[in-house]
């Protein structure tokens, strides 16, 4: 038998794997069998990356016939700091750099909401970041709170939540958080 | 410190613990995704930018006194290739970060406990690794570092997207916890199929030890999650604990109904494993991982005695090729290092059974529990 890797030698070496519940052998000679660390995957086929999953979501779908008009062209934004294009990035399926998140901003949350749980981050925020997100948490609630006054006609209490919103907004301000 | 003190022991100082689930818990590791804000990801960046992470990052290590370890730093390209594969075999550096021909480095406290990757896919890799199953411990490590690593360095960060990684499987928490367990008796049983496809569905993964595309090679499994965005970290690392609460207590199950079900048949496996171990003269990688399961599986169930599972971890990771090759002072051709891996291991285990006392009282020769 021949090495099925090299496809000259002999092949001296059997390696058998079981995929998906079925037992599959291979067959490799000494050369060859030699430089597959015994742990890696070089033995088996590749499980589909994350490009190719994410050129068949958001690029041109592959049952698309020759000729046949695309009925979303894909979009030709580039990111201005490293110059990569959103093509790029579903061919790559990685990102260039920080800025490329603002420059394709609009697509990713469509991608994040398939690909993760949700579009938003919800969790831990470096530092300069927390006071602005907690900040922005508590204008939220009062807000909330001050809806509520004015639907019952507590005008009074409405009145003294809108002066503790414009304080925090003040705050975040100060902060460099966008008061909108 | 130098190389060769990370490369000669075959399991570092952090693995030696015994708790109630290190029968089938082998470790816990955490992994943090971070990026510096005005350099391109590592996929695109220059050699310049790489070596103005790298700096900005060692700076920020050596500056801060917060840090519970002492750290020492090793550029990949200076390594040799066996050496940077005996650091992946210990799973202190990614294959990936292995195979980099100018950038990459890494730093690695002395307790190999923390190891913090420089411009492998992200310009920086916090992972925090303890022994069993320890998810808080280890997240709660990683996140210290991180909170003194921020002070210092301008991390990628948006409100909606949260920290900013090279690929979008990393995104917003950039935390991947994982734990690696060894399920032989859920393998053996063929359930193992079931629960990866019920993982899956719960935006967990199940994969070999060395990650993505890897068998999983003596029965041992790292589950981790999947999703690092729109959870918190807190449930992040709470659906994992459940999930793998879930698949102790199966994996437990399952070893007690093969005694009660296949008590003769479990016993022959176990010992037929310890009897190669300890008498081969040729053993393939393939064949050790096996036998080494089974032994485990054994000594879990305590039908083998004498033979400690931290011992067994030194042998996992020691009968590996680069692992091997360096214990024999030598570059080894295949069918060579299957006889020094055989009789590491033969050495390795007959050592443990003669340093433990034997179970009939030291009256006899039985070594084993038979």
């Amino acid at each position: 038998m021949i090495c099925e890797h090299c496809q000259q030698r002999n092949a001296t070496v059997t390696v058998t794997q079981v995929q998906n519940g079925q037992k599959v052998e291979h067959h490799y000679c000494d050369v060859c069998a030699s430089q597959f660390h015994p742990f890696h995957a070089e033995f088996k086929q590749e499980p589909i990356s994350i490009q190719q999953l994410l050129s068949n979501w958001f690029g041109s779908p592959t049952w698309q016939k020759v000729g046949e008009k695309q009925q979303t062209p894909p979009p030709q934004q580039t990111c201005p700091q490293c110059g990569f294009t959103y093509k790029q990035f579903l061919k790559e399926g990685k990102f260039g750099c920080p800025s490329c998140y603002d420059a394709f901003n609009e697509h990713l949350p469509k991608l994040f909401n398939r690909i993760q749980a949700g579009p938003q981050h919800i969790g831990k925020m470096p530092g300069a970041h927390s006071n602005v997100y907690v900040i922005k948490k508590q204008i939220e609630d009062i807000r909330k709170r001050m809806k509520l006054a004015v639907d019952e006609e507590q005008f009074e209490e409405a009145a003294k939540l809108r002066d503790e919103v414009k304080e925090l907004e003040k705050q975040l301000q100060f902060e460099g958080g966008d008061v909108s | 410190m130098m190389i060769e003190s990370f490369l000669e022991r075959a399991t570092p100082t952090w693995m030696r613990v015994e708790d109630d689930y290190s029968d089938i818990v082998i470790s816990t590791r955490i992994r943090l995704a971070r990026n510096l804000d005005g350099y391109r990801f590592p996929l695109v960046f220059s050699e310049n930018e790489a070596l103005q992470v790298e700096q900005a990052v060692t700076h920020a290590i050596s500056d801060s006194s917060n840090l519970q370890h002492d750290y020492a730093y090793f550029a990949i390209k200076d390594l040799t290739p066996l050496q940077r594969q005996i650091l992946v075999e210990k799973h202190l550096i990614s294959p990936q970060l292995a195979k980099k021909e100018k950038v990459g480095s890494i730093l690695l406290s002395e307790d190999e406990s923390v190891s913090i990757m420089v411009n492998e896919e992200d310009h920086l890799r916090i992972q925090c690794m303890t022994a069993s199953f320890q998810l808080q411990r280890a997240y709660e490590q990683a996140n210290k570092i991180d909170r003194i690593l921020e002070k210092s360095l301008p991390y990628a960060f948006r409100d909606t997207f949260g920290y900013l990684t090279s690929c979008p499987t990393n995104i917003g928490t950039g935390l991947r916890a994982s734990v690696m367990m060894h399920l032989p008796a859920l393998t053996l049983t063929g359930q193992m199929n079931q629960i990866i496809n019920a993982m899956t569905r719960l935006g967990m993964t199940v994969r070999g030890i060395y990650g993505e595309g890897s068998e999983n090679l003596g029965n041992v499994y790292q589950v981790s999650n999947q999703i690092t965005l729109g959870k918190t970290e807190e449930d992040i690392l709470a659906d994992i604990q459940s999930v793998a609460e879930k698949i102790i207590q199966k994996e437990r199950h399952a070893r007690g109904k093969l005694m009660e079900k296949a008590n003769l048949a479990l016993e022959d496996r176990v010992y037929r494993a310890l009897g190669t171990l300890t008498h081969a003269r040729i053993l393939t990688s393939e064949e050790a991982a096996t036998c080494l399961s089974n032994v485990r599986l054994g000594v879990d169930l305590q039908l083998i005695k004498g033979i400690s599972a931290t011992a067994l971890n030194e042998c996992v990771v020691s009968m590996q090729p680069a692992f091997l090759q360096h214990y024999a002072g030598e570059a080894l051709p295949p069918a060579e290092r299957d006889r020094v891996r055989a009789k590491m291991l033969r050495e390795a285990l007959l050592a443990q059974q003669y340093t433990n006392k034997p179970m009939n009282g030291g009256k006899g020769e039985d070594l084993y529990d038979v």
